[in-house]
């Protein structure tokens, strides 16, 4: 979800990146297809929709960025609702625009009744604009069935202003279970020095580099960072960070990238090809492929990113860890995750990186009030949840809902996230690609003396680009 | 403007030049020029004032902030990277390209075939830089199974230095002594040496990891024998001490572990002097038979572990210059990254056939008289192309080096599409840094419109002075 996390102009920064996201729209859309006899069913059954039971008539404007297959899913999430309240919807898919168009049509005076944005940033833009109305008495009780990290980022001023539709974690490790077998494995590691010891033991055994490192232009390992960053120093400290509140310079990040270096080994030594190798071959999706090819054998354990990474696994690899997982790419290859692990008895544990997107109200009329109590129903996302690709924050969601432990996973970890936090590179307006850069520079040389004067730069540029 | 005005309009009056008649006889003229003009107007004219209005104004083009996003570009790391960039390409390309196509072009007309030869030389111009950047990148890429460079370089180095049977990683840094586990240590140059020490009638087992179970396939490593006590002789085994089902036992053999065939070892005396040699078998195995009574060392020998060659990271930003104890700042204009080489390269492959065709057409309207009057006077070769030919050919030959000084100030294409993400930032150019600040990213149009300024200003006066010679 490189691509959909950001703040108005980040979004377009993610141009580079279109390729990521053409190749996750494939696999969606293979998804889509395979489950689209289930959808039908729930189509014909009609979820409960309590509130909205008499038929209200209408029509109602909605945007969202969901384009090509992710447009299909949406829509199929809306027919119900039109069905059951006569009302008529009209979706329009904004792509990566889905800020700057909105931004445009509220300056415009011609907005649509609802929008979902990819960042809370916009949230709160349109929330001092009073451009968006709360919500908390419309939806009513529905707004508990939200975390309270969810919630806060929904809020304005301690009002609640939108729903958390859709949302996506960056907390993830991807593994090949039958890798992990193969080097003696038998848990996936729940602490930060278990998965510096499983490392240890993968690169003992010989055969498997432990991690392909994703480096690609400097976003993956920028990801990365942050992870470990929350991890280590918790969301308020991340915050901190983001807003440059807190400087570069500052220990926790030197911290950081001192376990950054841990993890990626002297030289290297931990990363597929070590740190020559993981510079050439790091590109995004390239990366991916060292850990679940599609044909001989995988060369690595591990690989760092979002759950966007499912999108680039092989069609043919299951999800989950079974029994008969083989190391062999065209027998029955399987692919699983973890949650990036914190240090033992870390308070932010469950403090999570990711991304989603929210509703909002911009105007109030009885057919755009039923579409965002729908929205913020279970019975909406349930429907999402079946086809694939999507995992959502509202705790009424059944787990069962989703069709893979992997996204089950990625939905329970979301659910219960103590704090929730946003891409922090993608809030660094002005010079993001220069963080990105920043990023490359301390992993191919972690000496505190570079650390100190890549920091030092860090600190330059963010006080350039945002002004602090 | 006297007397001449009179009721008649006067065609060669200027005042009268503009009246109606004037109209009425340019009219169909300037219809048909209409198009034109306004086309000029609207992509050429009216987008280079708006860059340079842009220029002045801060990211969002709302707010006047003077010079200062041309103070940014001075100081900003990245960009001054892009600058030491474009004079590497200056310096290098131009006169690469304009000498290599020198030299085809008068190669290429005393060879039969020569248009079909042409031809081929001239074909990458018509391909998209986009493809060729692909190409090439694949020729520079690390992997010597795939990038074809490499592949020569390995070639070459495994003729000097041949890969041992167990060959260290050198990309993760891998050394001999972290391959021991069991009764075994780092000994001189690069071997390994069993910790204990044996006595003739004894045995020895010596653990090893870190070793591929691709290479154990290869090897047809067997499972391992623990070694049978024999009078008079050492016998013993070094096998791979890592189970998957046991990955924490690394004292003793588990049955689904391999011994390490077709290792080279020696016995080693108390004095340090080798008195035997052995190779292990199938299960790593090995015995050394009629050994005088002492106490010995079993060692591994250091050829065992020789590294496999490791690609040049031809597409990577390790400097030519030694830059690394600098600052960040004077690391970007004083680094010379290998992917610029590698670019260049690549560059010239796609240019040369077009310095060839337009210093070919120099050559056919050489006059042939001054050549032969050089043959007949005695010049070799080489004094005819260096002292008539060249000279001669000067106006068309700096023509062609101003047209690549040009197109170089200019380059953007193959570096975005050759060099992998991680070597983006260190081969930037101007060009390239116009695209990610002004299209990508946190856009900063007033930055990216500055750089576009500066670059405009250093394109013009080559252009100027090439229009200017081409004219005449």
């Amino acid at each position: 979800m490189k691509e959909i996390i950001t703040t108005k102009r980040g979004v377009m920064s993610k141009n580079l990146l279109g390729r990521v996201k053409a190749s996750r729209k494939a696999l969606i859309a293979t998804v889509a297809l395979t489950t689209m006899a289930s959808l039908s069913i729930i189509v014909s059954n009609g979820p409960a929709l309590a509130a909205t039971s008499k038929k209200i008539g209408g029509s109602v404007s909605i945007w969202a960025e969901w384009t090509s297959t992710e447009q299909q899913a949406f829509k199929a999430v809306l027919q119900p609702f039109e069905d059951s309240t006569g009302i008529t919807v009209h979706y329009t898919g904004k792509g990566s625009n889905m800020d700057t168009a909105l931004d445009a049509a509220v300056a415009g005076g011609a907005p649509p009744a609802v929008a979902l944005v990819p960042d809370p940033g916009t949230l709160d833009t349109l929330a001092s604009k009073h451009a968006i109305q709360p919500l908390s008495s419309i939806i009513g009780t529905a707004s508990k069935n939200y975390g309270s990290a969810w919630s806060n980022l929904a809020s304005y001023n301690h009002k609640l202003y939108g729903v958390w539709f859709k949302a996506a974690n960056k907390n993830t490790v991807y593994y090949n279970p039958a890798v992990f077998k193969a080097a003696g494995i038998t848990s996936t590691p729940t602490s930060w020095s278990k998965l510096l010891a499983d490392e240890a033991t993968i690169a003992h055994g010989g055969t498997y580099a432990p991690v392909s490192l994703c480096t690609d232009i400097g976003w993956p390992v920028a990801d990365l960072f942050q992870n470990l960053f929350l991890k280590l120093n918790g969301a308020t400290a991340y915050n901190q960070l983001a807003t440059h509140q807190m400087k570069w310079s500052s220990p926790d990040v030197t911290n950081t990238f001192a376990e950054l270096a841990q993890l990626v080994g002297s030289g290297g030594s931990n990363l597929l090809g070590g740190m020559k190798g993981a510079l050439a071959d790091g590109s995004f999706p390239n990366c991916v492929a060292s850990a679940f090819p599609t044909k001989g054998s995988p060369t690595a354990a591990m690989v760092f990113e979002g759950d966007f990474v499912t999108s680039s696994v092989p069609t043919n690899y299951t999800p989950g860890n079974g029994k008969s997982c083989t190391l062999k790419a065209t027998a029955t290859p399987c692919f699983n995750t973890f949650n990036f692990p914190a240090p033992t008895g870390s308070a932010y544990a469950s403090d999570l990186q990711g991304a989603g997107d929210v509703a909002m109200l911009l105007k109030s009329n009885p057919q755009s009030r039923a579409l965002i109590k729908y929205l913020a129903s279970p019975s909406a996302a349930d429907i999402w949840a079946n086809l694939g690709g999507f995992a959502s924050a509202n705790k009424k969601v059944p787990l069962s809902s989703y069709p893979d432990p992997v996204s089950r996973a990625d939905a329970k970890a979301l659910t219960s996230a103590k704090a929730f936090v946003f891409s922090l590179d993608d809030l660094q307006v002005g010079w993001e690609p220069k963080l990105w850069a920043d990023m490359l520079k301390v992993l191919q040389n972690p000496s505190a003396s570079n650390v100190t004067s890549v920091e030092a730069l860090m600190d330059t540029q963010a006080t350039t680009a945002l002004g602090h | 403007m006297t007397s001449i005005t009179t009721e008649e309009p006067n065609v060669t009056s200027p005042k009268a030049s503009r009246g109606r008649g004037w109209w009425r006889r340019n009219w169909v003229s300037l219809a048909f020029l209409a198009p034109g003009i306004i086309w000029l107007l609207a992509i050429v004219v009216y987008p280079t004032i708006a860059t340079i209005r842009f220029s002045f104004f801060d990211e969002s083009a709302t707010k006047f902030v003077g010079l200062h996003n041309y103070a940014s570009v001075f100081s900003t790391d990245e960009i001054l990277t892009a600058f030491k960039n474009n004079i590497i390409w200056v310096l290098v390309f131009p006169f690469f390209v304009t000498f290599i196509g020198l030299m085809v072009a008068v190669l290429t007309e005393r060879i039969r075939w020569a248009t079909a030869f042409k031809a081929i030389i001239v074909m990458p111009i018509v391909f998209s830089t986009t493809a060729s950047a692909l190409v090439w990148r694949t020729i520079f890429d690390l992997d010597p199974h795939i990038g074809v460079v490499n592949a020569i370089e390995q070639t070459v180095s495994d003729w000097f230095s041949a890969p041992g049977a167990y060959p260290l990683n050198s990309s993760t840094g891998e050394t001999v002594a972290s391959l021991a586990t069991f009764n075994a240590k780092g000994g001189p140059g690069g071997t390994l040496v069993s910790s204990s020490a044996v006595q003739p009638g004894g045995t020895v087992m010596m653990g090893l990891t870190r070793i591929s179970s691709v290479t154990l396939q290869t090897l047809g490593a067997k499972t391992p024998v623990a070694p049978h006590e024999m009078a008079a002789g050492i016998a013993g085994l070094v096998w791979n001490d890592f189970s998957t089902s046991q990955p924490s036992n690394t004292t003793s053999i588990v049955s689904d572990e391999h011994g390490l065939p077709n290792l080279r070892l020696s016995l080693v005396s108390s004095k340090g002097s080798s008195v035997a040699s052995t190779v292990t078998d199938a299960s790593g195995d090995f015995s050394f038979s009629h050994v005088a009574p002492g106490s010995y060392h079993v060692q591994i020998l250091a050829s065992n572990f020789q590294i496999a060659f490791v690609g040049t990271f031809w597409l990577g930003s390790p400097s030519l210059t030694p830059v690394s104890s600098l600052n960040q700042t004077a690391q970007s204009l004083l680094s010379v990254p290998l992917i610029d080489l590698a670019m260049i390269i690549s560059y010239i492959w796609i240019w040369a056939g077009f310095a060839m065709v337009l210093i070919g057409a120099g050559l056919a309207a050489l006059n042939r008289e001054v050549l032969e009057a050089a043959e007949i006077d005695g010049a070799n070769e080489w004094q005819t192309l260096r002292r008539v030919t060249i000279p001669m050919l000067a106006p068309v030959l700096t023509v062609v080096f101003v047209t690549m000084v040009i197109n170089v100030l200019k380059v953007f294409d193959i570096i975005l599409n050759m060099a992998p993400g991680s070597s983006q930032g260190p081969a930037t150019t101007l060009a390239l840094t116009i695209y990610n600040d002004g299209f990508t990213g946190g856009i900063h149009s007033g930055l990216a419109s500055a750089v576009a300024v500066i670059l405009f200003l250093l394109v013009v006066p080559a252009m100027l002075w090439n229009l200017k010679k081409i004219k005449g």
